[in-house]
């Protein structure tokens, strides 16, 4: 088994500290480059989503702590943070059917989770949001 | 990330854009993509060849983008992007709104 973990402001600088945090983790258990990426972005936006919104009005000291443990090919992403109650996962999947014109340009972010990761799944703990996230690592 | 611009014939720009469209690099690109299409470009060629990573803020700032120019009678559109980011495009439903062409040639063809 292999974990990492590490904590987050809310700042959107943070950005390119967890591409670094994910091609490490991703070369030291040698995953594929598209595997790598899929982590990468799947970080990327969760973490974007907080940091966006999850501190609006917030008067503490914000603080977004990620732990991502691989066992065998089992990767969980745990995104932890202590803003205000925010379920992504409530957002309206975007429907890709639309023209140009009538097309939101929000929404993209979760659905691309949902689409990388096996399962997502959103929790509220001692005044903290926690998102849990599977996926089975592709080795080909 | 970087980016240069080269306007070719019949008022066509390129933009060419290298390395990562994340939240923290996007807003950059965004601004200068406004800044084309306010100097009056419409027809936009933006070349994504040497763009390895984008996401959902980058994908929003290529609709943002093409939303502004439709309306002005301009069209952008995407060039040879790497697969990992075209793939990222089709999973967003970019594929049925947005134009992409494999190669420059084909980008101004479509263009003309």
């Amino acid at each position: 088994m292999a974990s990492v973990s590490a904590v987050f402001s809310n700042d959107r600088a943070e950005i390119s500290r967890l591409a670094g945090l994910a091609e490490r983790f991703g070369q030291a258990q040698q995953l594929s480059d598209d595997e790598v990426m899929a982590i990468n972005l799947v970080l990327d936006e969760v973490v974007t989503n907080v940091i966006d919104y999850g501190f609006e009005g917030f008067a503490g000291t914000p603080e977004i702590r990620l732990t991502m443990t691989l066992e065998g090919d089992e990767l969980t992403i745990l995104v932890e943070d202590n803003g205000r109650a925010f379920d992504p996962l409530q957002a309206a999947a975007p429907d890709l059917d639309v023209p140009l014109e009538d097309r939101p340009v929000g929404g993209l972010g979760i659905h691309i989770v949902r689409s990388v990761m096996n399962t997502v799944e959103y929790d509220r703990r001692g005044g903290r949001n926690v998102l849990t996230m599977h996926k089975t690592i592709s080795r080909a | 990330m970087e980016m240069f611009q080269s306007t070719t014939d019949a008022g066509i720009l390129t933009l060419t854009v290298s390395g990562r469209l994340d939240a923290d690099t996007t807003p950059r690109f965004g601004d200068a993509l406004n800044g084309c299409i306010e100097q009056g470009n419409h027809k936009i060629i933006l070349d994504l060849a040497g763009v390895d990573y984008i996401s959902s803020v980058g994908l929003r700032a290529l609709m943002v983008g093409a939303k502004r120019v439709a309306p002005l009678g301009g069209k952008i559109v995407i060039c040879a992007p790497h697969a990992r980011v075209l793939k990222l495009l089709e999973l967003a439903g970019f594929t049925s709104i947005l134009p992409i062409a494999a190669t420059r040639d084909e980008a101004l063809e479509r263009l003309r």
